[in-house]
């Protein structure tokens, strides 16, 4: 190794520990919590083997036998050791546990019934019902609700439990049994077959959509250019202006423009002038959600397409613009014959620029509508935030929200390489596009 | 069509940059406007074609008064001295233009760009880039994009200052020829006192934003106005000596120097302070009048020989001389000088 290639690595060395913190080891965290089941009821770390009701109604019927269901979901009696041990802690009658071993050990009985009736035979029998019915209780053994923290002593008490199972009908109930997060594709599987996952591709759709053409790239050109044509002062304060929601904190921008459309907000404030009941505009309708939601984005994104439209623009020579004047193009047809043509590296950059950020941010709608009003302006990426890390219902789905949060990067992932691809990056860093 | 500036001016800011300047363009003709950068030819250019408001006077072309009329409106071709051809089109696309903006039919379009590229000999390269041609081709394009709405008026801004050497020869006679063939009346921005003189019918000097003197290059050669001029036209430039009228001689008697004065100039006062120019072809071996010096360096040209003779207060006489003469690198000689051409500035340089 020389003393460059050190030093390079020496150079490197933080941002390579950030890429790997802040990017990699999130990346592949998230593949692997989308192949597992992870969700609060799960936890994060283990759990225990347990039948509930919960488990019972679980099980697929295709796969476990009704008559294992039933008996799993019942108690049982059974003579055994632990129940003749428990009636001699309680000091019951000798010989009235010596006749029951003798007679009935071992032996299952279905129902308590049936038990007492046994017990109620035997010559050595108490007097007392009641302290036959509590002896009976102490023969009791049932598999639900009971916590087994290894899989062997599970499986142990569920051979007990139901002498005929099958080996796959162990293998199921087993899975099903188990409180803990495991490993499973039934994520994908659940995202391509729920229906909000359609609308959620919509919503994402039409937000990257409309907010891309309307104000990163449509209202950014018609900025760059009209300022183009401005007195330089002019310009400088135009733009200096457009790039002001940019600087400002998201928080307080967001909640500027909540005081503007609240009930009781600047909006309501004038027209309650006229008159006028107040309402939420930001929240009324879907399609004042979506206003607000686009224009909120958009006033940010416009900024630096903005900058980007205008260097480019200032980077055409003067002459040309000279010539095509002399040669008798207009204003616009200056715009369409000059300036357009020599946009359209800066145009496509941009575009796939902010296509991406805009895939993956989801701050502004977080901070203003919430994806409401329902979830109709819900977007994939907050989707995923609320899925995972942050809903009303309190269970959040570590797992799922990993899977859709994966597909994201994977979106992510091929539409950069694609737009690097369509680009011929190299164009866009070798020499300027425009010679003088 | 007749081009008239009338009391001309222009201003950036509180820089006046040219100043009441009148000059006229007679139809067909093609003017230069000769000067050192700055001088406020290329303004006067782009005010002309409307690139640049006037800030005062007028601007005619023929008897319409364009000065407030915008580049769109005035139909003139301009060749810019960066050519400033649309990198983005191809060359028949380039030349078309003009047309394309008057949303002409396309088979019109071609069929004129085909006639004009033919006359400025580029048809085969029509399907080309800008950035694919080479200097001259490209110079050739812009010529007939200029040229395709067959304008009344063509200028051309330093149209031969980013071509090599070889090249500028081809491109004065083309444009020249261009000029010629299609009657328009044209004028040429350059500070190359060559190209002005050899491609243009009358040749207006500039100087810090007026014109020192507007005349055929032949006639501004022979009799120019003052030393500016004098020293501006001619290669090798014009030797300045100055000395003092004494008895129809010129005396300088710090650089060694007594010559006759022309014999028009014979009777100029004794004493008055007077300057001369020797331009470098007026050294005669056959004349009697002679100037004195050392040979203190030789250019070879080929043909002839450049000698710099340094008179002895230092001051330098630049001569012509065939390249069988024989004078060597500090040889110390005499030569004739024909004073019948020598040119003779009063005190404040204009020529007496």
């Amino acid at each position: 190794m020389t003393q460059q290639t050190k030093l390079g690595l020496g150079f490197m060395g933080p941002a390579i520990v950030i890429v790997v913190l802040l990017f990699l080891a999130p990346v592949l965290l998230t593949g692997f919590f989308s192949f597992t089941n992870m969700s609060t009821a799960t936890g994060i770390s283990g759990g225990t083997y347990r039948i509930t009701e919960s488990v019972l109604n679980r099980l697929p019927a295709d796969q476990v036998r009704p008559d294992v269901i039933v008996s799993l979901s019942e108690s049982q009696f059974v003579v055994d050791e632990a129940g003749l041990e428990a009636m001699r802690a309680e000091g019951l009658d000798p010989a009235f546990i010596e006749e029951l071993a003798e007679r009935h050990g071992a032996e299952v009985f279905t129902s308590g019934d049936d038990l007492e009736d046994a017990m109620k035979d035997l010559d050595n029998r108490p007097r007392s019902i009641r302290v036959i019915k509590g002896a009976v209780d102490m023969f009791e053994r049932s598999l639900r609700d009971r916590d087994f923290a290894e899989e062997a002593a599970f499986t142990a008490a569920l051979d007990d439990a139901v002498v005929d199972l099958t080996d796959n009908e162990r293998v199921v109930i087993v899975q099903a049994a188990y409180s803990g997060w495991t490993m499973t594709t039934s994520n994908f599987s659940r995202l391509w077959s729920t229906p909000q996952t359609g609308q959620v591709i919509i919503n994402t759709l039409f937000y990257v959509g409309m907010t891309l053409l309307l104000f990163n790239v449509g209202f950014a050109l018609v900025l760059a250019i009209t300022t183009t044509f401005l007195p330089a002062g002019q310009s400088a304060f135009f733009r200096a202006i457009w790039f002001l929601p940019r600087i400002s904190p998201s928080v307080l921008y967001v909640l500027l423009w909540k005081w503007l459309a609240w009930d009781t907000g600047f909006i309501n404030a004038v027209l309650g002038q006229f008159g006028m009941a107040g309402r939420n505009w930001m929240l009324d309708t879907t399609a004042n959600a979506w206003v607000f939601v686009i224009l909120i984005n958009g006033f940010v994104g416009a900024s630096m397409g903005m900058i980007i439209f205008t260097s480019a623009i200032r980077a055409i020579p003067k002459p040309l613009f000279y010539a095509a004047q002399v040669d008798g193009a207009s204003r616009w047809q200056q715009v369409r014959f000059i300036i357009l043509p020599q946009l359209v590296w800066p145009l496509l950059f941009v575009s796939t620029y902010q296509t991406l950020s805009l895939l993956t941010s989801f701050e502004y709608i977080l901070l203003s509508t919430e994806g409401g009003p329902g979830s109709t302006t819900e977007v994939w990426s907050l989707s995923a935030y609320q899925t995972a890390l942050s809903n009303y219902a309190g269970n959040l789905q570590y797992g799922y929200g990993a899977t859709m949060a994966l597909v994201l990067v994977a979106i992510g992932v091929a539409a950069s390489l694609l737009f690097l691809r369509l680009f011929n990056f190299k164009h866009l860093v070798s020499r300027p596009r425009i010679e003088q | 069509m007749q081009i008239t500036l009338d009391k001309f001016t222009k201003r950036f800011g509180d820089v006046t940059v040219v100043e009441d300047m009148d000059l006229t363009v007679g139809k067909g003709e093609m003017v230069a406007l000769l000067g050192e950068s700055g001088c406020g030819k290329s303004t006067t250019l782009f005010a002309v074609c409307g690139i640049y408001r006037v800030d005062g006077g007028r601007i005619l072309f023929g008897d319409r008064d364009v000065t407030r009329l915008s580049s769109q409106e005035r139909n003139v071709g301009v060749v810019f001295q960066s050519f400033a051809l649309y990198p983005h089109m191809t060359v028949a696309q380039n030349i078309g233009f003009p047309l394309r903006v008057q949303k002409k039919p396309q088979a019109e379009i071609d069929a004129k760009v085909r006639e004009i590229a033919a006359l400025v000999r580029i048809e085969n390269l029509l399907d080309r880039r800008p950035g694919q041609l080479s200097g001259g081709q490209q110079q050739r394009v812009a010529l007939a994009r200029a040229l395709i709405r067959r304008p009344a008026i063509l200028l051309l801004d330093e149209p031969l200052a980013n071509l090599d050497a070889k090249l500028r020869l081809d491109m004065r006679a083309e444009i020249r020829r261009l000029q010629q063939e299609t009657g328009t009346t044209a004028i040429l921005v350059t500070h190359d006192q060559v190209e002005a003189m050899s491609m243009c019918d009358r040749v207006a000097i500039m100087d810090r934003g007026k014109i020192v003197q507007f005349a055929p290059p032949r006639a501004m050669y022979d009799k120019p106005a003052n030393t500016f001029v004098a020293g501006f036209l001619g290669s090798p430039p014009i030797s300045f000596l100055d000395g003092r009228a004494e008895n129809g001689r010129f005396v300088a008697e710090a650089s060694g120097v007594d010559l006759p004065l022309p014999s028009h100039l014979a009777s100029l006062e004794s004493g008055r302070p007077i300057g001369i120019g020797i331009r470098s072809e007026f050294l005669d071996p056959s004349s009697t009048a002679t100037v004195s010096g050392k040979i203190s360096f030789i250019e070879a040209q080929g043909r002839e020989d450049l000698y710099y003779l340094q008179l002895p207060d230092g001051k330098v006489v630049r001569g012509i001389q065939d390249a069988a003469h024989s004078a060597q690198l500090g040889d110390a000689v005499s030569w004739g000088v024909n004073t019948e051409a020598m040119l003779v500035f009063d005190a404040d340089g204009n020529t007496l």
